[in-house]
């Protein structure tokens, strides 16, 4: 079970090609994600602030609460 | 008792029920008035903090910002989840800094190092030619 410097290079150079590609779908994923939930702030502004006031608002309570 | 007699006496009830649907009209443009000058009051509010305008440049900042506003309006502003995200946030904050100044040191050492290590070979191979 020896494992010489170049069957781990190897190994590290197949597990980079493996991952690469799943990386870059993930930060294609999100930057999709981000430029949707801008879109629709943009688009819907009273709703957005006034569910993030109203979110806001219901963890303040819980806050206070404790 | 006395809206009683009144009420039952043949003259004051006639006279009195266009009295109340007058109040009762009354109330009510008052009432339509109130609503028109809350709407155009929020309208004008809305037109100097220039809310959209703001939401268009900034979205993310404006949700935050309004998220801010629902907490203090909680009651959460006094509270430990504050003083523990503050805490938080400013040891993010430092962290360039930390991390600068690490840098920095770990530079000098390994200059340092380099430097002791440098001069203990020459001196050795001084030594060495003595």
């Amino acid at each position: 079970m020896e494992t010489n410097p170049q069957q781990f290079q190897d190994k590290a150079r197949e597990l980079q090609a493996r991952m690469v590609p799943q990386l870059e779908e993930a930060a294609q994923n999100l930057s999709d994600l981000n430029t949707r939930a801008i879109n629709f702030i943009r688009a819907n502004p009273g709703t957005c602030l006034l569910g993030a006031v109203a979110v806001g608002f219901l963890v303040g309570k819980l806050a206070s609460r404790r | 008792m006395s809206n009683y007699e009144s009420m039952s006496g043949n003259g004051h009830a006639e006279a009195q029920g266009p009295r109340v649907g007058e109040r009762v009209d009354q109330l009510g443009s008052s009432a339509q008035q109130f609503f028109t000058d809350a709407r155009g009051a929020v309208h004008d509010l809305g037109a100097g903090l220039d809310l959209k305008g703001r939401v268009q440049r900034n979205p993310y900042g404006m949700v935050a910002a309004a998220l801010g506003v629902g907490y203090v309006l909680g009651g959460g502003l006094f509270t430990p989840l504050t003083a523990r995200m503050l805490r938080v946030g400013v040891r993010l904050a430092m962290l360039p800094f930390v991390k600068d100044e690490l840098m920095g040191m770990a530079e000098a050492a390994v200059q340092g190092f380099a430097s002791a290590s440098g001069q203990g070979s020459s001196s050795g191979s001084e030594s060495s030619a003595v």
